[in-house]
């Protein structure tokens, strides 16, 4: 027997990852091995990794290997080299563990608030509505009391489920997943083929349990164990584990076990470990105000769903269903990230204000929602919108869509066991095309590969997929599969605007072989007497470099572009995106993207092209005057986005814009774009401080909260800020030196916050006075806010706010504001008394 | 009596020049000479010279932040109050000065 002493080098401990690692070299030989912590006495057989993890082996630990076999010494000189060598790097930073309370509450809710949970927010929004927990693995319990055959035809059940589930995850993994799930599916196969589990349900089987009673109990058993764990990491395992436990049961089924179907009935927010498209699709989005989710593993295509209709989501809220209880009533606040079980009156109240408040500012954004947007000096530029599945279509639409700028039909082909049929995908396209009502649909063809993996067209493992087989280049080895998209698309173009994008195009004689496909397919419609659009456009997306500097070849060929920022950054500027090491080196406003774009866009206009983008340069309203400077006809992104946008290109002068636009692309480095950005948007912030939107009559709020939640809503409701709950902040900070109550009955509140894209004064008249800390102790019956930006001019507003803060001091101009009757009053005293130019009556 | 006086307050936006406002209206009213130079988001406005400091009998500061350029006020009696003295009572303030 050998024995090997170490303590844990690990920072986050021994959990799957290293404890696989340690399985492998342990599997290497015949010796008995066992791991124990020393540190609570806990043994584990040094094969299983579920065994290890369960330890709870922390950094620091003492722990002992014991070996016991024939080659028990070759194993410990092995296990000593891999121990002093190998564990202490095989471990990677894991994602950082957010702090629940670190997050900061809005002000009003500091006091009144008492359990909340912290999550990330994925599609932002406040919901609020009776909680519904979906349970993820519902094993309907007849299946569990089904009485044992022998065992060996159990264990039978058990290995030939197992074999199974493997082939198919291997496959999965056999596709070149990116990293975030190949890491899963390795996770998944570690527990599939560790032999603590089977150990334990091979055991519960020879003591008389069927095959399915056996997995269920090992899977809990292990889970259970993994939720002792003192890491939050190893915690979270114990949902892999269960879902294992899940596959298998259905494996041994033999279909699907579906949750039972959520009928929603009034106003809810869905709380569930993850969610899988299909089960957001068949939620009731006329009650669905917001949704919880404790994972993001998996979940992103409903999470992009989500987003698509624009509900309240949170993801990333562990172990939340341990907490919120079904029935109970819940305000999901996705502006924050919060979500509030039960929540108080005082949550209430201020939840109410908000909801008001956002639907006032919807409102506002309405108005541009509806007509193209249009900036000050009359250039019109098309706002459409990305979507990857029918469903979200009409959400589109109404949001503002002036078209579909993208629709990712590689959703359509993922997720399932074969192609989907050209009917299958006539049908959809189809039904776009009428949704679309004559506005264009641009259908990518798939663009699979890379980071979107497909088993059934069985692709070899790649070093490094973003630069493989994807997009275009997989259509010539899977010829049908494309046929049949483009016999699909093309007929469904007999019934709309459908334009054809080909995707990671690299030059003009791919698009040409494109072509001919599509000219053969045509010939066969034509034969066959089936009707399509004979002028279909075809189009290419400009995401490889190579493409952007072909535009004239291109141009021979394809009708229009659409530039895809996302990939061409990301190969442009040899950066993988979802490398946070590296990912902050690409900024989509380099200066030597903008002057890639720049080439695009003139070499596209040179041929005549039509040319729009897609992709997250399109989302930041940040990008939007040098989008607008770079003369796109079209943006397209997230259908939520699209009346901010619309709203924002209105307040933008063109001309301007390309000046700007001029500026950056002499630039050297994105520290310069930046600070011309900053300055093109202070000089945007010259509009007037103050107009009869900011004032506020008659106002029921009866605290300090209330009164600064109110005012800082109507700055937010007139677009003066996007982020509210910033701007309150800064205004506490100064509240908190000494009160902002003056005396006389009035109250200055002030901030120098760029949260405010203008300086701004907001007045409320109270009906009732309030209690502020005034320095005479008199309530106030007038609360006037300054917010100041704290960058850029200040000269002239400074000398309205200097002007003003001086006026306060004479009685005769408190009298006339506590006198006004109305806004207008208010108004035109304010302008009058402190010189400005009078303003709209909006 | 002949007064300088200099108000600053943490962000410069409101409290300096309400506080000016009201030493400015407050010792005019009694008779008395006064200047007050504000240290506010717009840096220093209505600025004290030298000979108007040499000349002044009282330095008043009324302030919530460390003044800028101290050092000319050396040597003079120098009365130093929150700023919101300033606003709240300026008329039991100045009577303060003059004893």
């Amino acid at each position: 027997m050998a024995e090997l002493e170490f303590q844990c080098p690990l920072p986050n401990g021994l959990h799957a990852r290293p404890a696989s690692t340690l399985a492998e070299v342990v599997g290497r030989f015949e010796a008995e091995i066992s791991l124990e912590n020393r540190r609570n006495g806990a043994r584990a057989n040094a094969r299983s990794v579920l065994e290890m993890v369960a330890l709870g082996v922390k950094r620091g630990d003492r722990c002992r290997l014991e070996i016991r076999g024939a080659d028990a010494e070759s194993a410990a000189a092995s296990l000593r080299a891999f121990l002093d060598n190998e564990l202490p790097i095989c471990d990677e930073a894991l994602p950082a563990e957010a702090p629940a309370t670190g997050r900061a509450l809005p002000r009003g809710l500091r006091n009144a608030c008492g359990r909340w949970f912290a999550g990330t927010v994925v599609c932002p929004g406040i919901g609020k509505g009776r909680v519904v927990v979906l349970g993820a693995a519902f094993v309907p319990p007849e299946l569990l009391e089904q009485p044992a055959e022998a065992p060996a035809d159990e264990r039978e059940k058990v290995r030939r489920a197992n074999v199974a589930l493997r082939a198919t995850l291997e496959m999965r993994l056999a596709s070149k997943p990116p990293a975030v799930e190949e890491g899963i599916l390795r996770a998944h196969l570690a527990i599939l083929g560790d032999v603590g589990m089977t150990q334990r349900t091979v055991a519960a089987i020879d003591s008389g349990r069927s095959a399915m009673q056996a997995v269920s109990e090992a899977a809990a058993f292990f889970a259970a164990r993994m939720r002792e764990s003192e890491s939050a990491y190893v915690r979270e395992r114990a949902i892999d584990i269960e879902d294992i436990g899940f596959q298998l049961l259905e494996r041994m089924h033999g279909s699907r076990l579906r949750s039972p179907q959520l009928d929603l009935a009034e106003a809810a927010v869905v709380v569930a470990e993850s969610l899988t498209p299909r089960q957001f699709l068949a939620l009731d989005k006329r009650f669905l105000q917001g949704l919880v989710l404790e994972h993001t593993g998996g979940t992103s295509h409903a999470v992009i769903l989500a987003r698509s209709f624009g509900i309240p989501t949170l993801t990333g809220v562990a172990e939340v269903r341990a907490h919120i209880a079904p029935g109970t009533e819940a305000v999901v606040d996705a502006n924050i990230g919060i979500v509030i079980p039960e929540p108080s009156a005082t949550v209430r109240v201020f939840y109410e204000r908000e909801l008001v408040t956002l639907r006032r500012r919807e409102e506002r954004l309405a108005r541009f929602r509806r007509a193209p947007a249009r900036t000050r000096d009359g250039q019109t530029l098309e706002v459409a919108a990305n979507v990857a599945t029918v469903e979200e279509l009409a959400p589109a639409f109404s949001a503002g869509a002036d078209g579909i700028g993208l629709f990712r039909t590689e959703m359509l082909f993922m997720d399932r066991e074969a192609p989907p049929s050209e009917e299958e995908q006539f049908a959809i396209y189809l039904q776009a095309a009428r949704a679309a009502q004559g506005s264009p649909v641009i259908v990518r063809t798939f663009d699979i590969g890379g980071d979107k993996p497909v088993p059934y067209l069985q692709l070899a493992p790649e070093r490094n997929p973003f630069l493989g087989l994807r997009g275009l280049r997989l259509y010539p080895g899977h010829a049908s599969v494309f046929r049949a998209q483009l016999r699909a698309i093309l007929r469904a173009s007999a019934f709309g605007k459908i334009w054809m994008m080909v995707p990671m195009l690299n030059s003009v004689d791919e698009l040409r072989w494109v072509k001919a496909r599509l000219a053969e397919v045509r010939t066969e419609l034509d034969a066959a007497g089936t009707k399509y659009d004979p002028a279909l456009r075809v189009g290419v997306m400009i995401e490889v470099p190579s493409a952007a500097f072909a535009i004239p070849e291109l141009a021979t060929e394809a009708d229009f572009f659409s530039i895809g920022t996302n990939d061409l950054l990301q190969y442009f500027m040899a950066v993988d995106r979802e490398q946070a090491s590296v990912a902050g080196l690409a900024s989509a406003r380099h200066p030597a993207f903008l002057r890639l774009l720049k080439k695009i866009v003139d070499d596209a206009r040179a041929a005549g092209r039509w040319v729009g983008m897609c992709g997250e340069m399109t989302r930041s309203p940040r990008n939007l005057p040098l989008l607008v400077g770079l003369g796109l006809d079209e943006i397209s992104t997230a259908a939520p986005e699209i009346s901010g946008l619309k709203a924002g290109i209105a307040q933008l002068s063109a001309e301007e814009c390309r000046a700007l636009y001029a500026s950056a692309l002499a630039c050297g480095t994105l520290a310069e774009v930046e600070a011309r950005v900053a300055a093109f948007r202070e000089q945007g912030a010259t509009q007037s401080l103050l107009t009869a939107d900011f004032v506020c009559m008659d106002s029921r709020s009866a605290t300090k909260e209330e009164a600064l939640q109110e005012l800082v809503g109507a700055l937010y409701v007139a677009g003066r800020t996007e982020q509210p709950r910033a701007l309150e902040d800064a205004i506490w900070a100064r509240e908190a030196v000494y009160s902002t109550g003056l005396g006389f009955g009035f109250a200055i509140p002030h901030c120098k916050s760029d949260t405010v894209s203008a300086n701004s004064i907001a007045v409320l008249r109270l009906a009732q006075p309030l209690e502020w800390g005034s320095t005479d102790g008199l309530p106030v019956r007038c609360v006037i806010l300054l917010a100041m930006r704290e960058t850029g001019e200040e000269g002239a507003h400074m000398k309205v706010f200097s002007k003003l803060a001086r006026r306060l001091m004479h009685e005769e101009f408190r009298e006339r504001m506590l006198a006004a009757r109305d806004r207008a009053e208010v108004l035109s005293c304010l302008e009058e008394e402190l010189g400005l130019a009078p303003s709209p009556i909006g | 009596m002949k007064i300088v006086a200099v108000t600053a307050c943490p962000t410069g936006i409101a409290h300096t020049y309400m506080a000016a406002e009201q030493l400015e209206k407050t010792a005019r009213a009694a008779g008395h000479q006064i200047k007050v130079e504000t240290q506010g988001a717009m840096g220093i406005e209505n600025e004290l010279s030298a000979q108007e400091i040499r000349e002044a009998e009282v330095v008043l500061f009324a302030v919530d932040i460390e003044v800028e350029r101290r050092e000319r006020f050396a040597g003079k009696k120098i009365v130093e109050v929150r700023v919101v003295e300033a606003i709240k009572n300026p008329k039991a303030l100045l009577e303060r000065l003059h004893g």
